[in-house]
């Protein structure tokens, strides 16, 4: 027994140790990110802006005269008492001032920090979790979605779709999509736009996360010659592995793939061979060409700091920082959270791009300071080419016909 | 290992646990820690009694977990079920298909009923998201996120007020765990062990491999349902997400660091695997390599875990 | 009589979905064949065995991004593969072997090779970074026949993964090390009272199979993906063309390899992809139904 009690007193001390006292001079953000497990590809491309945003605050004097200290908090794969862990975690026992996040849990995250009033950044993407918010608004005011969910970017993509400066030979299309919430979101959306428009949808499939082999499905597709494929699986190998089955036969057909053009693997790996595909990324600033000198001037900085152009998510945290410190500033008091979630829903934030605004589901709409930038592949690198709301081309950007429609 | 010794070290570490909220009490972060304790401590200890005692590879305990959480969420929003009726109902609900599972498992060799409860597993994802899931109210790949809380005599349990809800989590933890050594010590318990050691043996004695087999399956299930479905209730929501690999895995760590075939080792290991994930949560990414080379080291150095302790070190048994 | 153009197209259909199913079915079989040896020889199950594969895929990517692809995909295999041997080897010795002498070892060493599939699979994700890495194609270029398209890369991936099992058999018969390793998965108390050093041998089959898998993570990672996590999902579907097969027969494990690769193809062509995993479980719970031992397991 003497072994039992020592044990016991020994994982008792340790679990009341916790961490060492913070300094008083800082002001401790929480970073709750996909660290380990299979979304850790996008917990690092928040984490990129995040960590700029933070770093350039702290170099300049740091908020309120005080350095901001970065807490991380592994998120695995959004287990649903992970999320809840997290939330009790960085805001019940690091008392964090704020809490940036990229993924969150997609509504799992509302209930988890709804708990507190700590403003709380999440890019779900979610209508799920809009729905949550929509339960009990003033319980969740302090919750902030960065992105508009999947069914508002699915119609800016058709939308988009619909604008180009080409003629499609048909009206038949062909949707794949992943079975999770956001496949199914932007899926659905998509299929009943097409509908609506009097396209025929000739094959819906979804599909799991992991599917290499696109014999069966590339098949029908040969057989159908749609005018337009949509791929919505915001991942990167599936997407790379669909298109190099893809081009071995292609058909004459617009290639859109939605949010999975954006992680940066695809375009490393293909090259210019993907020149042609078209995506999109939420909240996004255009790129590589910015619209004005400040967003060019922070482009050229994250190129500088990460090597690659940007990727989805990355100036979404970097502005919810931003956005976050400023409200904190005018407010005075980084811990008076009701003051400071008020603040932000009224005033909004003033980006690189104008003012953007939080709408009364705390979602950063897409609008016109922080659009849905459409991209195509030109040149082996994402050029953008349209933004929308309002569907606007982008500057003397031309949308190239992909050299494989003859 | 007696049935005194046994209720001894399990006394010493519930207890230990029931005077933690007089310590930490006001710290969500560390209640929410302990009550995850007990609701792993109890499904590590029915995956010990199907695998360690009645020598069952069975690797479906997650899936009866999810399924006892779903069971209930379903009940308790859709039907309206009260709380405390639908975990009971769930429980069964899983039992039933625990024996659903173990029927075809019968005739299997180990690694091949592993393989069946497994595929349970496996199969439950894309079930619960697609389709036949959303027809049954699983809420497909969004998951369930309004679970109402325990309500007893209009007294809440949630995580609103932890400590009161740790209690229950530690009356229904000590209740499974006691139920478990009455099981281990009782004739079933005795039919267990034969069965594992040699089965041709026992049936020869007379023992009934089915009967015992299946019942194995509809308790370890019924009681991994009762927590997975008290789990639901507590967390308030409920997802898919609880289906991943990395669960499974920590599942079996605690396992390896309690000691297969030894309860309460599997109680202990529970509490000294959440402990140290969490404990090695700062190192991030590293945590996970850090653990993975812990259970090679344990399974090397101390094959029985931390039962190992106790026990007299095993004598080498040789092979023919 | 005439076909009409919709049965031709259909026919075409069906001749690419086999065509797949084949292609998949030959990389299943290299997968397989590794995990049914090493079951069937030592009755140890390896739950690191993706693991290993992506081991073999992240080898050579550092070969190919840091020493320079000299020689080609030759020399590639040349230095991986005995590069795998001797990390099997190393491991068995090391780990497996002093579990056998306890009881219950069986599941110990599941728990073992668990743990160090975590270990290496975080690892990976700490060394390599979370995102996944390729390889560059082997060949490039497609070939048609008519209204098919075959890639050069596939031909070769299956051309290559069929040589490396036919290889292996050959060994295995005609060998000394092979007939030893035969011997001892047929009947370990004969082939002790012959001599041959029971504990060697289990070492080499360990080894052998852990280089195959690693032959096959490197044919494979140029097609899909080398990524710190998808060791899991190979290991389970090893596992289950394995048991499907019958664990310990190679022949088994083969036909299944295939029989499952056209199974995923036409499943995924008729139904759907999601339907997939599904289809694969309740064809081996039929099958496990029937012949609790597998389609050519020994009873």
């Amino acid at each position: 027994m003497k072994r039992l009690t020592m044990l016991a007193t020994i994982l008792s001390v340790l679990l009341l140790l916790g961490p060492a006292a913070m300094a008083a001079d800082t002001i401790p953000v929480g970073v709750p990110l996909a660290m380990t497990g299979a979304y850790t590809g996008s917990g690092d491309d928040y984490y990129k802006g995040i960590k700029m945003a933070i770093d350039e605050i702290n170099a300049a004097g740091g908020l309120l005269g005080k350095q901001l200290e970065i807490i991380r908090y592994d998120s695995k794969e959004f287990a649903p008492e992970v999320v809840m862990q997290g939330a009790d975690y960085l805001c019940g026992q690091k008392k964090v001032a704020s809490v940036h996040a990229g993924w969150a849990g997609w509504g799992q995250d509302v209930r988890a920090y709804g708990k507190y009033e700590v403003p709380f950044f999440a890019d779900d993407g979610s209508q799920a979790a809009v729905d949550v918010y929509r339960e009990n608004p003033e319980q969740y005011a302090n919750i902030f979605q960065l992105t508009d969910v999947g069914i508002e970017q699915a119609k800016s993509m058709f939308r988009v779709l619909m604008a180009l400066p080409y003629e499609y030979p048909n009206k038949k299309a062909v949707i794949i999509n992943t079975d999770d919430s956001w496949g199914v979101e932007v899926g659905d959306t998509l299929e009943s736009s097409f509908k609506e428009k009097g396209w025929k949808v000739a094959k819906r499939e979804t599909v799991p996360y992991g599917t290499n082999e696109w014999g069966a499905i590339l098949t029908r597709i040969r057989r159908i010659k749609p005018a337009l494929i949509h791929i919505e699986i915001p991942s990167a190998q599936e997407n790379i592995t669909f298109f190099r089955q893809f081009i071995k036969k292609p058909t004459q057909s617009i290639l859109s793939l939605g949010w999975g053009i954006t992680p940066r693997e695809v375009v490393e790996n293909l090259g210019e061979g993907a020149d042609g595909i078209v995506g999109e990324m939420p909240t996004g600033l255009p790129g590589p060409v910015a619209p004005n000198a400040a967003g060019q001037a922070w482009i050229d900085k994250f190129v500088g700091l990460y090597k690659h152009q940007i990727p989805a998510g990355s100036w979404a945290t970097y502005t919810g920082v931003m956005a976050w410190a400023n409200a904190a500033k005018a407010v005075g008091d980084a811990y008076n959270f009701k003051a400071v979630n008020a603040y932000l829903r009224e005033h909004g934030y003033e980006g690189h791009q104008g003012l953007i605004k939080w709408d009364k589901d705390n979602v950063l709409r897409a609008q016109k300071a922080a659009p849905v930038v459409h991209y195509q592949v030109q040149g082996g690198e994402l050029v953008a080419i349209y933004t929308d709301p309002p569907t606007t081309p982008y500057r003397d950007s031309k949308f190239i016909v992909p050299r494989w429609i003859k | 290992m007696s049935m005194k010794r046994m209720l001894t070290i399990m006394t010493v570490a519930y207890g230990a646990m029931a005077l933690m909220p007089l310590f930490v009490g006001d710290i969500r972060f560390i209640m929410h820690i302990l009550i995850m304790c007990l609701i792993w401590a109890v499904v590590a200890s029915c995956w010990d009694v199907i695998m360690g005692f009645a020598g069952i590879f069975s690797f479906g305990q997650v899936a009866f977990f999810v399924i006892g959480a779903y069971a209930s969420a379903i009940l308790a929003v859709n039907f309206g079920v009260p709380s405390v009726l639908a975990i009971v109902l769930a429980g069964l609900l899983t039992a039933g298909m625990g024996v659903l599972v173990g029927l075809p498992c019968l005739k299997l060799a180990g690694p091949y009923v592993a393989l069946v409860t497994f595929g349970v597993h496996m199969t439950l994802m894309p079930l619960l998201r697609g389709d036949i899931g959303k027809a049954i109210g699983s809420g497909g790949s969004v998951g369930i996120l309004t679970i109402p809380p325990v309500n007893i005599f209009g007294f809440t349990f949630s995580s609103a007020n932890l400590v009161p809800t740790f209690y229950l989590a530690l009356v229904m933890t000590v209740a499974c765990s006691l139920i478990i050594v009455v099981v281990i010590k009782s004739y079933w318990g005795t039919a267990f062990l034969a069965l594992k050691d040699s089965e041709d043996f026992a049936v020869s004695l007379g023992v009934s491999a089915f009967k015992y087999k299946l019942m194995v399956f509809a308790l370890t299930s019924f009681l991994t349902g009762i927590v997975g479905a008290f789990y639901g209730h507590y967390i308030g929501m409920i997802s898919t997400r609880m289906l991943e690999l990395d669960l499974f895995c920590t599942l079996m760590v605690m396992l390896v660091m309690g000691g297969i075939g030894h309860y309460p080792g599997a109680i202990l290991g529970a509490i000294i695997t959440v402990t140290a994930n969490e404990l090695l949560s700062p190192l991030g990414s590293y945590r996970a390599v850090t653990m993975g080379a812990l259970v090679v080291i344990l399974v090397l150095a101390l094959p029985n875990g931390v039962m190992g302790f106790w026990n007299k070190p095993e004598s080498a048994v040789q092979e023919g | 009589m005439a076909i009409s153009e919709d049965t031709l197209f259909l026919i075409y259909e069906i001749i690419d979905v086999i065509i797949s199913g084949l292609t998949n079915g030959s990389v299943y079989a290299l997968m397989a064949v590794g995990l049914t040896l090493v079951y069937g020889v030592t009755k140890a199950f390896n739950f690191a065995y993706g693991s290993f594969f992506n081991l073999g895929g992240y080898f050579a990517w550092i070969l190919i991004n840091f020493v320079g692809l000299v020689g080609g995909y030759f020399s590639i295999f040349l230095a991986v593969i005995p590069l795998m041997f001797v990390v099997g080897y190393g491991l068995e010795k090391t780990m497996v072997a002093p579990l056998r002498k306890r009881d219950e070892w069986e599941m110990k060493v599941m728990m073992l090779t668990l743990g160090l599939a975590l270990f290496m699979d975080n690892l990976y994700a700490v060394v390599f970074g979370g995102r996944v890495k390729s390889l560059p194609p082997i060949l490039e270029g497609t070939l048609e026949i008519g209204n098919l398209i075959f890639s050069y890369q596939d031909i070769m991936i299956f051309f290559l993964s069929i040589t490396g099992i036919l290889l292996f058999g050959w060994m295995l018969n005609n060998t000394r090390i092979g007939m030893a390793v035969q011997a001892v998965a047929q009947n370990p108390q004969g082939a002790k009272i012959v001599g041959i050093p029971k504990n060697r041998i289990f070492a080499a089959t360990f080894a052998i199979s852990t280089a195959m898998v690693g032959f096959g993570g490197i044919l494979l990672s140029q097609k899909y993906f080398i990524s710190p996590m998808s060791g899991g999902a190979i290991m389970i579907k090893s596992w289950v063309i394995t048991a499907f097969g019958g664990m310990g027969s190679i022949r088994g494990g083969l036909v299944a390899a295939f029989i499952i690769g056209m199974l995923e193809a036409f499943v995924g062509w008729t139904f759907g992809m999601s339907y997939g995993m599904i289809a694969l479980f309740v064809l081996l719970l039929t099958t496990l139904a029937i012949r609790p031992q597998g389609l050519m397991g020994r009873g």
